[in-house]
């Protein structure tokens, strides 16, 4: 069986689903722009002046957020599709018919969410244009292909994370530990919608614990002042270090949820 | 295909905390079948569902073995050796045609796109599903239409093993009959077991019934 095959039919099947919520498509590129929006007239409320926790960076209140939101808004595909994905084939019932044919597990990991992974490309492109033409923001010191490796680094982390977090969903079906985390303190601890110098002292070794931190702080750097991978060695080692550990974990747990799942016949139910 | 089951044992355990005891599905299942049609009858709760559902590398059985044509099959073996054909037919993407849904399922089983569209026309042909009915939105199908949609889906694979869980679900008479054929075609090259709980369509469907009782087959006279 053609693993190529397979996703190419996982994207043509979510693509004609997309396809027939026409609205839905159109709005989520809107709500794109309007959150975009809110932020960008919070750095006009509080002027062009640099933050001392942003000096590092070299950026206005706008241009980091509107970096990391884009960034994140790519690489936080990874964490929440593959969970989202999962329950909705539960809940559709379609997962147990999937999962009844020969496709083994990382062909099935690999194809579930190529379509996520498509769509965000997409919205990172409305981000890109929206940032240009709408906002007028400029990165003439980026270094995009140091920018690149902190992207590719960081997307196979969250995607770990992701798959991680989808074996809760294949066990348990509701009640998800790491989506909570990942959803409501990636974004306060992580540096997300402001540097993480701004959290008390208390606060900086938990955020020093998410993959995220290091993730936005590099692709800040790389993209606002042109860090090369010399000056950005310690967050990419950190990076490295997450999908040593997180990858085959995730590869090898995701394949032990869906044989308990067997075992116990839940792989049906949700 | 010769398919044998051995001590078959399915235990499923009461959720935690729920204070209930297991339920022992199949306890001790013995089984040979194929090439050929072999019926299963049972009352509701007898473990048919559960047994196909084994037998197709869907779930894992708790003890026992399955010999496909002599060698011992797991579930990632019998999950390419086997096509079922679930008894709940919504097991499908509501919001894709019926053509789409199997050319999905089709891609999953190693089916070219073409091969996937030429084989769902035949069948569909075969059950009295039209183009213009596997050409609409899943969700808008009768009943009887994504029972033909979810056969087609079976029987497309063209496995060795065929299990078809109450494939007679919904449909008319005229698709009844077509599937009849079907079942003694695909019989004479595969092991297909059958369920039903219609009497006479399980004994035309299959030249041997046996009834599942207890977790356990036992003979069964026409």
């Amino acid at each position: 069986m053609s693993r190529a095959r397979v996703i190419l039919a996982f994207v043509r099947r979510d693509f004609l689903a997309e396809r027939s919520y026409r609205l839905s498509f159109a709005l989520g590129a809107l709500a794109t722009l309007a959150n975009l929006a809110v932020f960008y007239y919070i750095g006009e409320l509080f002027g062009a002046g640099l933050a001392p926790q942003l000096e590092a960076y070299g950026a206005a209140y706008f241009p980091y957020v509107f970096l990391s939101l884009a960034f994140f808004g790519y690489i936080g595909t990874g964490a929440g599709s593959y969970a989202g994905r999962l329950r909705q084939e539960q809940t559709q019932g379609t997962l147990e018919a999937a999962l009844s044919t020969p496709l083994g597990t990382l062909p099935f990991l690999a194809a579930m969410s190529a379509w996520n992974f498509l769509f965000a490309t997409f919205e990172l492109a409305v981000y890109a244009l929206a940032g240009a033409f709408v906002f007028g923001l400029e990165f003439p010191s980026a270094n995009w292909p140091s920018a690149l490796l902190v992207f590719a680094l960081s997307a196979a982390c969250f995607a770990a994370l992701g798959i991680i977090s989808s074996c809760f969903v294949m066990l348990f079906k509701r009640g998800n530990p790491l989506a909570w985390v990942l959803n409501n303190f990636e974004g306060l601890l992580g540096g997300v919608y402001f540097p993480v110098g701004v959290l008390p002292g208390w606060l900086i070794p938990v955020s020093n614990l998410l993959p995220v931190t290091y993730a936005v702080r590099a692709f800040q750097l790389a993209v606002q002042r042109g860090a090369g991978p010399a000056e950005l060695k310690g967050d990419l080692l950190a990076l490295a270090a997450f999908n040593i550990v997180l990858l085959p974990a995730a590869a090898w747990l995701f394949g032990a949820s869906v044989r308990r799942a067997r075992r116990t016949g839940t792989l049906g139910e949700y | 295909m010769r398919l044998e089951a051995r001590g078959l044992v399915k235990i499923f355990p009461a959720p935690l905390f729920s204070g209930g005891a297991p339920l022992r599905a199949l306890d001790g299942l013995d089984l040979e079948a194929g090439p050929g049609a072999l019926g299963i009858e049972g009352p509701n709760g007898s473990g048919k569902t559960t047994l196909f559902k084994t037998l197709a590398g869907v779930i894992e059985a708790d003890g026992g073995a399955v010999l496909a044509d002599g060698a011992p099959a797991g579930s990632r073996r019998l999950r390419e050796l086997a096509a079922l054909c679930p008894a709940n037919p919504r097991s499908f993407y509501f919001r894709l045609s019926g053509a789409e849904n199997l050319r999905f399922f089709g891609a999953l089983a190693g089916l070219s796109p073409a091969e996937a569209g030429e084989r769902a026309a035949r069948l569909g042909g075969r059950l009295g599903l039209s183009g213009a009915d596997l050409g609409r939105r899943f969700d808008r199908l009768s009943e009887g239409n994504m029972q033909k949609v979810s056969l087609i889906r079976a029987f497309s694979r063209r496995s060795p093993l065929l299990l078809l869980d109450e494939p007679f679900r919904g449909l008319d008479a005229r698709a009844a009959e077509g599937l009849l054929e079907l079942i003694e075609e695909t019989a004479r090259r595969s092991a297909v077991l059958v369920s039903s709980h219609t009497p006479e369509l399980l004994r035309r469907a299959a030249g041997r019934v046996l009834k599942l009782e207890g977790g356990r087959l036992k003979g069964s006279g026409p």
